[in-house]
């Protein structure tokens, strides 16, 4: 399996077979934002630039936006997800995922965070 | 790079999209500072401030609002009638110590007013959730209990996990800066009815007090301030006067039903 990479923000994007990416956000971020209660994605085919947003998520307290760690167009949504919050703090890196994205520049995933870099941030 | 200084603008009233407006070019101030700033307003008619997630139809169809004009803010959180109420704005980068998760800038605005209500008599406290809080999706922000907010014994009663709360806060977490909305329930609303109808400071004091909202707010921010060991800087100026054309076309997005009814 590809290295998972991740954004200052605080989501996660893994390169899959076939050229996609499967985007979602960290467990640090999920735990910060406590209990959610809402979340907004986008559509499919939407076309998204790196550091834009693609979603929102609110929790009791706050709504934060999604921004895409990469460019590209979204090509799947998981649609399950709104309906099934809980599901971001149980598996935020496997049935968390919130949607797949057709990376306009594959190099654009070198400038990410790895594991390492990712885990000093938070602990800073 | 002004990080020692908390800036704190007092602004005129004005109306919902205008103070939204204000808010997001305040979560930019912030940003371009590099540190905490804070905006006090008022409403130029008692106004609803919506959840960024709220849904339009139970506003409208709640009878004891019916009528006041709606907004819907960029923070999440409950509905808020402002009108009697002391609102803020505060706004951090993510990289300040109180932007890292929501509770903690939460807190911080929360102890800071704790401690000067307990200047002025006031017995509050952060609030400690408990059995008997009411649902965490009620409509209105003061009918909800969250972690640390600041809730107020009344006078001559003792002290009830039920206790009035006259404190909430809600953010929006953008980018590189938090935005925080807050709201000091000073006094009942009389324009609304049934349970929007909440008890604010000004019923839950005892003895008459001596205070206002603005030597409230002065404490507050004073707190604020020395909670992260900066110095605050009351403004000459307003905010919203200093950004106007900036302003006036943010505004218009808050004015669109599309944003109101965006859910």
């Amino acid at each position: 399996m590809a290295e998972m990479k991740f954004a200052k923000s605080h989501e996660w994007v893994r390169p899959e077979a076939g050229g996609l990416a499967t985007v979602g956000i960290s467990k640090y971020a999920v735990e910060a934002l406590t209990d959610l209660v809402f979340m907004q994605l986008p559509p499919v085919g939407r076309k998204v630039k790196a550091g834009e947003s693609l979603g929102e998520i609110e929790s009791v307290k706050a709504v934060s936006d999604i921004y895409a760690p990469v460019s590209g167009e979204i090509v799947e949504v998981n649609t399950v997800l709104p309906n099934q919050l809980e599901t971001l703090g149980a598996d935020p890196y496997g049935a968390g995922w919130i949607v797949r994205i057709k990376p306009d520049d594959p190099a654009e995933l070198a400038v990410l965070l790895d594991q390492t870099a990712y885990d000093a941030l938070v602990k800073s | 790079m002004t990080a020692g200084v908390l800036p704190v603008w007092w602004d005129d009233a004005a109306d919902g999209p205008t103070n939204m407006a204000a808010d997001e070019l305040l979560a930019e101030e912030a940003d371009r500072r590099g540190g905490p700033v804070i905006r006090l307003y008022s409403w130029t008619e008692p106004t609803v401030s919506l959840g960024g997630f709220q849904r339009l139809v139970e506003a409208e169809s709640c009878a004891a609002i019916s009528g006041l004009p709606i907004v819907r803010r960029p923070s999440g959180g409950g509905a808020i009638i402002h009108g009697t109420d002391l609102t803020y704005a505060a706004a951090v980068p993510k990289s300040h110590p109180w932007g890292g998760t929501p509770q903690t800038l939460y807190d911080a605005m929360h102890a800071a007013m704790v401690a000067v209500l307990g200047d002025f008599g006031f017995d509050a406290r952060l609030h400690v959730p408990s059995a008997d809080d009411p649902p965490a999706d009620a409509l209105l922000c003061f009918s909800r209990r969250s972690p640390g907010d600041v809730v107020v014994r009344g006078a001559g009663r003792p002290a009830r996990p039920t206790d009035p709360k006259v404190m909430g806060s809600a953010q929006r977490r953008l980018g590189t800066t938090v935005l925080q909305h807050g709201s000091l329930l000073l006094a009942t609303c009389l324009g609304v009815g049934g349970e929007a109808r909440q008890a604010g400071l000004r019923e839950l004091a005892g003895p008459p007090a001596d205070w206002t909202a603005r030597s409230l707010a002065d404490r507050w921010t004073a707190r604020v301030a020395e909670a992260v060991k900066i110095v605050r800087e009351v403004q000459p100026a307003t905010f919203t006067g200093g950004h106007l054309p900036e302003v006036a076309a943010r505004a218009s997005r808050f004015r669109d039903p599309r944003w109101t009814g965006r859910r």
